[in-house]
């Protein structure tokens, strides 16, 4: 790798994780997960990983409210659905001091996101290479966000790979 | 107090699991607006500790960061 694209995949990861760490404690949650990763990819100045989502007809705008809507139902299923007047806007949590930490399953989808970049041409890191390894996850909230957003993974996968000349 | 009587069966792991995360992550915005509250009110970490079950050290050390 040159060292221009290393100072710009430095660059690339600082505001990926500084931005979903903020998703995080913007809902008021304390380690960013897949779902926060996503969001912030689809702020990354590239646009890779927006216009994946474009090439499958989905509205990456409305990711958030997708996560929302995801945890939303889960409680609705589990009879626990609040009224939407009746929930307070969370609390904004600050930055945990120490080093940034993530769930594990956050952590799988970095980790995935550079190896992708690695077998790309030019080898750096682009937001659509985020949204390539979120869409390998089976479980969980990204996952649910997504289904909540019509989105079928697999054809958002190949979409993101499209976007950076992978294989999908 | 809601009806728990709706939570999905352990058989139905996909919902049941997705109910505990959603769950988890109400309990912890609710568990931080309630500290800020009580710290407002005045109340002593040995106190809040109390009331959720763990240390005051303990209590002090997680919310403190927290506390504007």
């Amino acid at each position: 790798m040159g060292l221009l694209n290393a100072v710009r995949d430095l660059r690339t990861i600082q505001q990926l994780l500084t931005k979903a760490e903020a998703e995080a404690l913007r809902a008021g949650e304390e380690l960013p997960g897949p779902e926060h990763l996503l969001l912030s990819a689809l702020e990354l100045p590239d646009g890779s990983a927006v216009r994946a989502f474009e090439r499958v007809g989905a509205d990456s705008s409305a990711l958030r409210k997708a996560i929302e809507a995801a945890h939303h139902n889960a409680l609705a299923a589990a009879g626990l659905a609040e009224d939407d007047d009746g929930v307070e806007a969370p609390v904004e949590r600050r930055p945990a001091p120490g080093a940034f930490r993530s769930t594990p399953q956050a952590q799988q989808v970095f980790q995935q996101a550079v190896a992708l970049s690695k077998s790309t041409r030019p080898s750096r890191l682009r937001s659509a290479h985020v949204v390539a390894a979120a869409c390998a996850l089976e479980r969980g909230t990204a996952v649910r966000a997504l289904t909540a957003l019509g989105v079928d993974r697999a054809r958002l996968k190949a979409a993101a790979c499209a976007e950076v000349g992978l294989p999908g | 107090m809601k009806d728990l009587k709706g939570i999905p069966a352990p058989d139905d792991p996909e919902a049941a699991l997705a109910a505990v995360v959603a769950m988890r992550r109400r309990a912890t915005q609710l568990e931080l607006a309630a500290v800020i509250e009580a710290v407002r009110q005045g109340w002593t970490w040995a106190q809040i500790g109390e009331a959720l079950g763990i240390s005051a050290q303990a209590a002090h050390k997680k919310f403190t960061p927290q506390l504007r």
